[in-house]
């Protein structure tokens, strides 16, 4: 079976690679994104070389449930607790985060760093008051922009139908749910906690990452 | 793994019956039920899948046929193009092919 339920909600969960060896837990991105980003890209890969590799939907993506509110980094950090509480040999894992799923895998290791072996993140950072301010502009323009039919238009015309379908998921989604409002008013894991931190952790961007010119 | 099973026919109405499951309530404003599908279909074109949908079917197959239709194998094969056209048939064939490898080794 690969539904959950963890923190009060059901989780669609999938499994790729030998059960007993180390695990990785990957947490995909908000918007358009569900645990599919793993499941055609790099857990096969990495199932492979003998990794056992845990992919979610997180909540309001993909096939896991929707509720109407709920939607800070808490509560996707509850998510994830809950799963690895739930789901056999996940007491030590590591973490593989992209984007949004990276702040999640950040704030999970500064809350429980002894259930943390390891973090790999794309394009990604720890939650701070920068990034809340970055989240915040940018959600609510994808929630303005995704309301009005010319964006969907551009998007159909530079990237096809099917992306335009994932556009407009997406925004009934940020329309259905809390989530542009409940991210920027997260809370942010006390910068010590994150210096406190001693399991490796790996960091990936792309030449024109916004975070690229930060480091 | 009976004789039966492991034919074309069998196998296009069993995945056509899953991708019914897998579409119900997801397919934006469309009779899932009213849908032919037949060899020919694709699952991105025609039946508008996304590919959280293919994870799905995925569990689906291999909850009916066990371990050794192994769907995250068998997209792994195929490159970004033979995915997005990728169609019904060549799932059947894969299924197909994969059940007799299971019969002649069990």
């Amino acid at each position: 079976v690969s539904v959950v339920r963890a923190n009060g909600v059901d989780h669609h969960v999938q499994e790729m690679g030998p059960a007993g060896t180390p695990t990785v837990v990957c947490v995909h991105g908000i918007g358009t994104a569900s645990l599919a980003s793993f499941y055609f890209t790099v857990a096969k890969p990495l199932a492979d070389t003998g990794l056992r590799v845990v992919m979610y939907d997180l909540r309001g993506h993909g096939r896991t449930e929707r509720p109407p509110t709920g939607y800070t980094l808490d509560d996707y950090v509850d998510d994830l607790a809950g799963l690895l509480d739930q789901v056999a040999g996940c007491e030590a894992v590591y973490l593989l985060g992209n984007s949004f799923g990276g702040t999640v895998a950040f704030s999970f290791a500064a809350r429980r760093p002894g259930r943390v072996a390891g973090i790999a993140v794309i394009e990604s950072e720890p939650a701070a008051p920068e990034w809340a301010t970055k989240m915040a502009a940018n959600l609510e323009r994808a929630a303005t922009e995704l309301a009005r039919g010319e964006a969907l238009a551009w998007i159909t015309v530079r990237y096809g139908r099917r992306t335009a379908k994932l556009a407009k998921a997406a925004a009934r989604m940020l329309d259905s749910t809390t989530l542009v409002r409940d991210i920027p008013a997260s809370a942010v894991p006390a910068r010590d906690r994150l210096s406190a931190l001693r399991c490796p952790v790996l960091a990936v961007y792309g030449a024109d990452s916004d975070r690229a010119a930060v480091r | 793994v009976n004789e039966a099973a492991v034919n074309e026919e069998t196998v296009l109405a069993e995945i056509t019956g899953m991708l019914r499951e897998v579409l119900d309530g997801y397919l934006d404003g469309s009779d899932v039920a009213g849908i032919e599908v037949t060899m020919e279909t694709r699952f991105h074109e025609d039946l508008e899948m996304e590919s959280i949908d293919l994870v799905a079917l995925g569990s689906r197959l291999s909850e009916r046929y066990g371990e050794w239709v192994n769907f995250a194998e068998f997209i792994a094969g195929l490159d970004l193009d033979e995915i997005i056209d990728l169609t019904v048939g060549r799932l059947v064939g894969y299924v197909v092919a994969a059940q007799r490898t299971a019969t002649v080794t069990a």
